[in-house]
């Protein structure tokens, strides 16, 4: 069995249009793959930063997979929450994004949206809070099912993420 | 003959250079490794406290410590690799010792030389009256145990405020993590991995727009 080490952080967010937010992460992958240590999903804190646009969350991901076979590979499902003064919480976007495949440092992007309602479900977003939501948020990543979706962009996310590989070379795989 | 090695090792040189705030002049900070349970230290201390530093009269300067970090790990598995914990400390305008910020970065696993800006966050008060509380008495929310921040769980109902940036430089050797069948770098530098250990001064902290 072929090993993957995924070690680093959900840095933070940027780019979504107010402040005080968070993340809940969890790992998606395909039936080849077992989590054999860490946590599979998480959430960070709340951060409302004081001058800069971008919410700190510094929170470690630390990973180990086995795996008999490439399908699958492993991805990051990702919401982002927002809390207002009251402590309410509101979804704001979602996002996906694949655990690099190569091993060695990667800083990643991960764009986020969110599904956009009819006109009143957008107005009563816009005054009253809360979001439209997916009944089902797997379907964030499956490529078969999101044509039904229409969704309007939101922020992104950055993660810095390390990759260790180990026996891939049994397998013949090249990095 | 050489037997086949068991475990590896990771060689950490480096610094805690300085730190970038706007509200405050002068600032200690303590830090420490959270390690899994299948490391250990070899040798380096595993917590420590800087100097207290102090903002020159220039205007925008950072403060400066220059805090040399030596440390030498041995594991044999990956999981549960180091990360550097911070917690900042300084005197507040009534002179007690508060806290400034909580900021934490995994050791950098490539080899070479990393620079790597570690945002500082402090827990916030539940309402504004235990904030101005809390200000008046120079008790601030401060984590019972720092090192909880380098944890997945029980983060999720913290509710922080962050502020300025810490730059801590690492220099970092492997050993005979080849030998135990870990790879670390690829063959090929892919795009998005070969931003590290240049100056990260420029990492996407200050530019979240692009």
């Amino acid at each position: 069995m072929a090993e993957v080490h995924v070690i680093g952080q959900i840095v933070g967010g940027s780019g979504f249009p107010e402040s005080s937010l968070f993340c809940k992460w969890k790992v998606q992958m395909g039936s080849a793959w077992r989590v054999l240590q860490g946590d599979q999903e998480g959430q960070t804190q709340v951060d409302d930063p004081s001058d800069e646009p971008m919410a700190n969350w510094c929170h470690p991901i630390d990973l180990h997979f086995a795996t008999k076979g490439l399908q699958g590979w492993p991805k990051f499902h990702l919401q982002v929450w927002h809390q207002d003064a009251y402590g309410r919480n509101e979804l704001y976007s979602y996002g996906f994004c694949h655990i690099p495949v190569s091993p060695g440092y990667h800083e990643l992007d991960c764009v986020t949206w969110r599904p956009k309602g009819t006109l009143i479900e957008e107005l009563k977003t816009q005054f009253i809070g809360g979001s439209s939501q997916l009944k089902n948020p797997d379907l964030v990543s499956s490529s078969a099912e999101l044509y039904k979706l229409r969704t309007v962009s939101m922020g992104k996310v950055h993660l810095r993420l390390h990759i260790i590989v180990r026996d891939f070379e049994k397998y013949g795989v090249e990095f | 003959m050489s037997t086949k090695p068991t475990s590896f090792l990771v060689f950490v040189n480096g610094a805690i250079e300085n730190a970038e705030v706007n509200d405050y002049d002068e600032l200690y900070l303590r830090f420490s490794y959270v390690i899994g349970k299948d490391w250990e230290i070899c040798s380096g201390l595993d917590e420590g406290t800087t100097q207290i530093a102090h903002k020159s009269v220039q205007v925008g300067s950072k403060i400066v410590f220059n805090f040399p970090l030596e440390v030498t790990f041995r594991a044999t598995n990956p999981f549960g690799w180091p990360q550097l914990v911070l917690s900042g400390y300084g005197l507040d305008t009534f002179g007690n010792d508060v806290v400034r910020g909580y900021g934490t970065t995994h050791i950098p696993i490539n080899p070479g030389r990393h620079r790597i800006r570690i945002p500082l966050f402090t827990p916030r008060s539940s309402s504004r009256f235990q904030q101005f509380l809390g200000w008046m008495m120079g008790r601030r929310p401060e984590f019972v145990d720092p090192k909880v921040i380098a944890f997945n769980t029980g983060r999720e109902m913290t509710r922080v405020r962050s502020h300025g940036y810490v730059q801590v430089v690492f220099n970092v050797v492997t050993k005979d993590m080849d030998a135990l069948g870990y790879r670390i770098q690829s063959k090929h530098a892919s795009p998005t991995g070969s931003k590290q250990s240049e100056n990260t001064d420029s990492a996407h902290a200050d530019n979240p727009y692009s």
